[in-house]
């Protein structure tokens, strides 16, 4: 049997953990009952300072929700990594090199795209976007050079087992940003950050900190995806 | 009225996406049916839905599909090159058997991928499990390490023989792949003394100088046939239903009137 290593264990007891800690301290709390929605509408930009208010509901008054479609994702990543390891890999086939089109236009638009997803990462709390959707679209301009000049390429400049991993760091770190405002005597998933002068980049409180770790997450997990897939399923 | 036709067009596109044979095709039209939802959610005023679906439906979620279908979307031929059967005319194939590998494919919902080889070769690439299906001329054996299909155009066997010394044709343009060019090859180093052709090869052959061969017809009437790998039953049993069916409708023999007047 293969020895896990103690920072693992340390991790998957830590996080679970923060979840049994999360559902201890809401066991017995009820929220209001009233009319959230009008609430959210009305008032969400005062309480958050987030003036997206999609991202106010679902990175503040229903971080809880989220944190789950997090997970989802992760156990996405982690099912593509399980089920495509034990694959055979394909055998090293002579590349037949892209197009100068392809190459050129992949040189061109992978630093936009790459900047478009992190402004959507890093303005999620102002205007559409988020680090959800940010992080995809970093990870599909990834996609667009692997196409254009090869999986291994990218990989030997980029992947590392480190970089995987750093996925689970943040997972982590976001469950303890959760977690932290237990500290402060506080109920946990609230809003610690002052909230700014509202429409600056510096405010919103800690949505801003969430989409942006959001967006590495989902972008590490998305190479990864396409990562492994490629491996395992040969060159496009 | 621009959000109103979105929705009618939705249904119809997943329908066209549900339809489809090929599998490529029906990817397409579910990457298409992201974009059309996307635009609903963008009128809808939800641009962050908009944003997302784009990204991942249209995006991430049709790539990995189409790396998925890569080795099951295939049907994969093995083939020599053989003219009025499968041979190459400038990019495109003609023949034969490609027009009935043809139809096969399109029956599956498969994509046709077709590897020219030399006849030798077409074998060995079905058992090592690299190909599904081998065509090229193959004359009924009785092979017992493939499945085959039965006949489908009837053809005769030439023993080709020589005594004495063969003069090389050097003269002949030599080949890098594709139609019997092992057999054209010895023929053209004069290093062989003896083949055994079909027909269709006989035929392409005697365009040659034979005059150094004796050239007498087997006994037997052999017809050509499709091989099928070994461990492809359900394949192999598809293929032969669908050439019962061709041979039913008299399709086989206008396809074969067509490219054997």
């Amino acid at each position: 049997m293969r020895r896990v290593s103690i920072g693992i264990v340390l991790a998957a007891v830590l996080l679970v953990g923060c979840f049994c800690g999360i559902l201890l301290v809401f066991f017995g709390h009820t929220g209001p009952v009233m009319d959230a929605a009008g609430r959210y509408a009305s008032r969400a930009v005062a309480e958050t300072g987030a003036v997206n208010l999609v991202s106010a509901i679902y990175l503040n008054y229903r971080l809880f929700d989220t944190l789950f479609e997090i997970f989802v994702f992760s156990v996405a990543v982690l099912g593509v990594r399980f089920y495509l390891v034990g694959r055979s890999e394909e055998e090293a086939v002579e590349r037949v090199p892209e197009s100068q089109v392809i190459r050129t236009s992949a040189d061109l638009l992978f630093p936009l795209i790459l900047l478009l997803g992190i402004y959507l990462a890093l303005f999620g709390h102002l205007s559409p976007g988020g680090g959800f959707s940010g992080g995809v679209v970093a990870g599909s301009g990834l996609l667009l050079c692997a196409v254009a000049l090869g999986t291994e390429a990218i990989a030997r400049r980029f992947h590392e087992t480190a970089f995987e991993q750093l996925e689970w760091i943040i997972l982590l770190a976001i469950l303890l940003l959760a977690v932290f405002p237990i500290v402060f005597g506080l109920i946990p998933l609230s809003d610690l950050l002052p909230h700014g002068r509202t429409g600056s980049l510096m405010s919103g409180g800690t949505i801003l900190i969430y989409n942006l770790l959001i967006g590495l997450k989902v972008f590490i997990g998305t190479w990864v995806i396409i990562y492994y897939f490629l491996r395992h399923r040969g060159e496009v | 009225m621009v959000r109103q036709s979105l929705l009618i067009l939705l249904p119809m596109i997943a329908a066209f996406a549900l339809s489809q044979r090929r599998r490529l095709a029906a990817i397409i039209g579910m990457g298409l049916l992201s974009f059309m939802l996307a635009g609903v959610y963008l009128l809808s005023h939800a641009p962050d839905v908009a944003i997302t679906e784009v990204a991942i439906g249209a995006a991430l979620v049709t790539f990995i599909y189409v790396l998925a279908i890569r080795k099951t979307g295939r049907l994969v031929v093995a083939s020599d090159e053989v003219p009025g059967l499968l041979s190459r005319e400038g990019e495109a194939l003609i023949g034969l058997e490609y027009a009935i590998l043809t139809g096969f494919a399109r029956h599956l919902g498969l994509d046709l991928a077709v590897h020219l080889l030399p006849s030798a070769e077409v074998k060995a690439t079905l058992l090592r499990g690299e190909a599904d299906i081998g065509a090229g001329g193959i004359v009924g054996t009785d092979d017992e390490r493939f499945l085959s299909t039965p006949g489908h155009l009837p053809t005769a066997l030439f023993r080709l023989s020589s005594g004495g010394d063969i003069r090389a044709q050097p003269s002949l343009k030599k080949r890098q792949e594709g139609y019997f060019s092992d057999v054209l090859e010895a023929v053209r180093t004069g290093k062989r003394r003896a083949y055994t052709l079909d027909l269709a090869r006989f035929v392409a052959l005697s365009r040659l100088d034979l005059s150094d061969y004796t050239v007498t017809r087997l006994e037997g009437e052999p017809s050509y046939t499709f091989l099928v790998a070994p461990d492809k039953e359900a394949l192999h049993h598809q293929f032969v239903s669908y050439l019962d069916r061709l041979r039913e409708s008299k399709e086989l023999a206008r396809l074969i009137s067509r490219y054997f007047p």
